[in-house]
């Protein structure tokens, strides 16, 4: 069984500034770090790997060379092999340019039979990028999983936790899911683990090496538009304190919600 | 892109930081109130492979070099410097038998160097810095040699599984034995209750006709005393690094009160008094860890760093403590308060003026290597 988690590596600091003309994330000359709810979905890949026999992990990224640095950590944590997406032609994607190339790469591996994404990444909030390669790849996807377990012989059952219920899905693999990160705890890499992680493959695929329609690449196959970035005004809201002991504040409570019909 | 090595050294230190700040910070005052690790503190640290970070990938570990395992016991030892002396004691003696155990030893001991302590004892009731004065002996019984007496002031002595002793094969001569704790005649006495880095168990064995093969030798018949002194030699370089990691902490601490307390209408970041101090804690903080890193560097290049590695630990032990008494000021009355960490960093710091030997032993140690040249 194959499985490949999917994972973004983010700007180290919350110091993030906006491009002015693109209004989007400027992460030139930021240190970078894997994004941290994606440490959730390679511990339930190393979980699944740790309770059979046939499991191999393997770590897909999509950015600058550097990038490799988070596929290295992950593969410190325990995972196989590695591959890096790496090609100015992918540069300023949206998520939907970014799903397309990943989801092409993924088609390359060809027999990834579990494919997983953390929540979202931590800098542009958005997880849609799990759901996007669900569509592209035409597989079944589960999104927030709070539990998952193999069941049967090509089948996955999660569990998702919503406001006011709980869902328990069964998926065919081939499948996409993205995790939330109550899931689990990371493990850490350990020393020695991490000097062997430089002993796995690490394999760097360019633009020529995957079958891509150029019109879908980067920020011109990106069809989101940032208008505007702003932090969004505080909400003041109308504070009442009511004195007195508890059983007369509790009368002043119910005469102002009274009042104010809302009780 | 970086070297292979500098990219596993950043992700160690990567790893070391995130580990500390969540698994060791949070420890750090309960430690100094408990006396003692928390419960599965050292089963958690052990099983995330701390113990193996500079043993060699031959031997299970993972084969860091000198450099990079000073920094990482820099870096712990900002969040807690009893984990890092602990690490420092268990990683000097592996050094030890890395540089004097046969083959055949290394073999035998080392694999399990990485889930079991390993601690160096010199220390005996008669004295500490005079190695010529202990009491323990080792006497040779046809092929093997039968070992007696009490060695005190062990670092992880208690929590350690397998320990080097030096004891006396002859009236003046000095030898180094490893024992094991399953060994019979092998016993632990009385642990200290001292005033800092109080996590770390500091306790005595207690040898009663214990019986080795003359493969637990290490080194030769009478090499004991240039064994003692690499150990030493070893010790000081982690611990300079141990040394500014709590000033590190210290000048956090310092600078963090400093831009929230205010002096009547001014900030304590805008009065001179203030300015000095913390200039002086920083000053004491970079040039430890310059000592500590050159002794390093030399260690890792295979020249002689006897010297910049007392250097490192005479300077840093002494300019902790007053850099601890420095923040303490600034704190003022909130500093001489058990409820924040600046006393019992102080107390941690004055413990290496003494242990790995005295600053008094250092400066004669400098001194002399000055003369001789």
């Amino acid at each position: 069984m194959k499985i490949v988690v999917c994972i973004k590596q983010v700007p180290e600091t919350n110091d993030v500034t906006i491009d002015p003309v693109t209004h989007n994330l400027d992460r030139r000359g930021l240190a970078g770090v894997m994004n941290p709810f994606d440490k959730n979905a390679i511990e339930l890949a190393l979980d699944l790997k740790d309770s059979r026999d046939d499991v191999q992990v393997a770590l897909l990224t999509m950015g600058p060379d550097d990038y490799a640095e988070s596929l290295r950590e992950g593969m410190a944590m325990g995972a196989d092999e590695g591959y890096l997406l790496s090609d100015r032609a992918f540069a300023g994607a949206d998520t939907l340019a970014t799903g397309y190339v990943i989801a092409q790469a993924l088609k390359k591996i060809g027999d990834a039979d579990l494919i997983l994404f953390g929540r979202q990444a931590v800098d542009a909030d958005t997880g849609q990028v799990g759901p996007i390669v669900a569509e592209f790849l035409q597989q079944p996807q589960i999104t927030y999983a709070a539990s998952l377990r193999l069941s049967g012989d090509n089948e996955v059952t999660a569990e998702r936790l919503l406001e006011d219920t709980k869902q328990t899905l069964v998926a065919q693999l081939p499948a996409v899911v993205s995790v939330r990160s109550e899931l689990n705890t990371p493990r850490y890499p350990t020393p020695r683990n991490i000097q062997l992680s430089f002993d796995k493959p690490l394999t760097t695929w360019h633009h020529d090496d995957l079958d891509l329609d150029d019109t879908r690449l980067g920020q011109a196959g990106s069809p989101t538009i940032v208008t505007k970035v702003y932090a969004p005004e505080p909400v003041k809201r109308e504070l009442t304190k009511l004195d007195g002991t508890p059983a007369e504040a509790a009368s002043q409570l119910i005469t102002a919600l009274k009042g104010r019909q809302l009780i | 892109m970086p070297s292979t090595t500098a990219a596993a050294e950043k992700l160690l230190l990567q790893m070391v930081d995130d580990y500390t700040e969540r698994e060791i910070s949070p420890e750090d005052m309960p430690m100094d109130a408990a006396g003692d690790f928390p419960a599965g503190f050292i089963q958690k640290l052990t099983d995330t492979g701390f113990l193996g970070m500079m043993l060699p990938q031959e031997f299970g570990g993972a084969g860091f070099g000198p450099e990079v395992t000073a920094a990482a016991l820099n870096h712990i030892a900002r969040g807690n410097a009893s984990t890092a002396v602990t690490l420092e004691g268990h990683f000097k003696t592996i050094d030890q038998i890395l540089k004097f155990g046969t083959p055949a030893l290394q073999q035998q001991l080392l694999p399990s160097a990485n889930d079991r302590i390993f601690a160096f004892s010199m220390t005996e009731a008669s004295g500490g810095s005079n190695p010529m004065g202990i009491g323990s002996t080792a006497t040779r019984e046809g092929d093997h040699w039968v070992l007696n007496g009490d060695k005190i002031m062990i670092t992880n002595g208690g929590l350690a599984q397998v320990y080097c002793v030096l004891v006396k094969t002859a009236p003046h001569e000095l030898s180094v034995f490893v024992v094991d704790q399953d060994m019979p005649g092998f016993s632990f006495g009385k642990r200290e209750d001292f005033i800092g880095l109080r996590g770390t168990p500091v306790g005595e064995i207690v040898m009663d006709h214990i019986i080795v093969d003359n493969d637990h030798l290490l080194g030769k018949v009478g090499d004991g005393g240039r064994i003692g002194d690499s150990a030493h030699d070893d010790a000081r370089i982690l611990m300079g690094a141990v040394l500014t990691g709590i000033m590190e902490h210290e000048l956090k601490i310092a600078t963090d009160y400093a831009k929230e307390r205010k002096a009547g209408d001014q900030p304590l970041t805008a009065l001179q008094v203030t300015h000095r101090k913390v200039a002086d804690i920083a000053m004491r903080k970079e040039t430890t860890k310059l000592l500590f890193e050159k002794a390093a560097q030399l260690k890792a290049a295979g020249q002689p760093y006897s010297e910049e590695a007392a250097m490192a630990k005479a300077h840093g032990s002494r300019a902790a403590v007053a850099a601890g008494d420095d923040t303490l000021q600034i704190l003022a009355g909130y500093g001489y308060s058990r409820e924040y960490p600046v006393e019992h960093l102080i107390r941690d710091a004055r413990a290496m003026e003494i242990a790995e030997g005295t600053v008094e032993k250092m400066r004669s140690a400098i001194a002399t290597a000055e003369f001789n040249k």
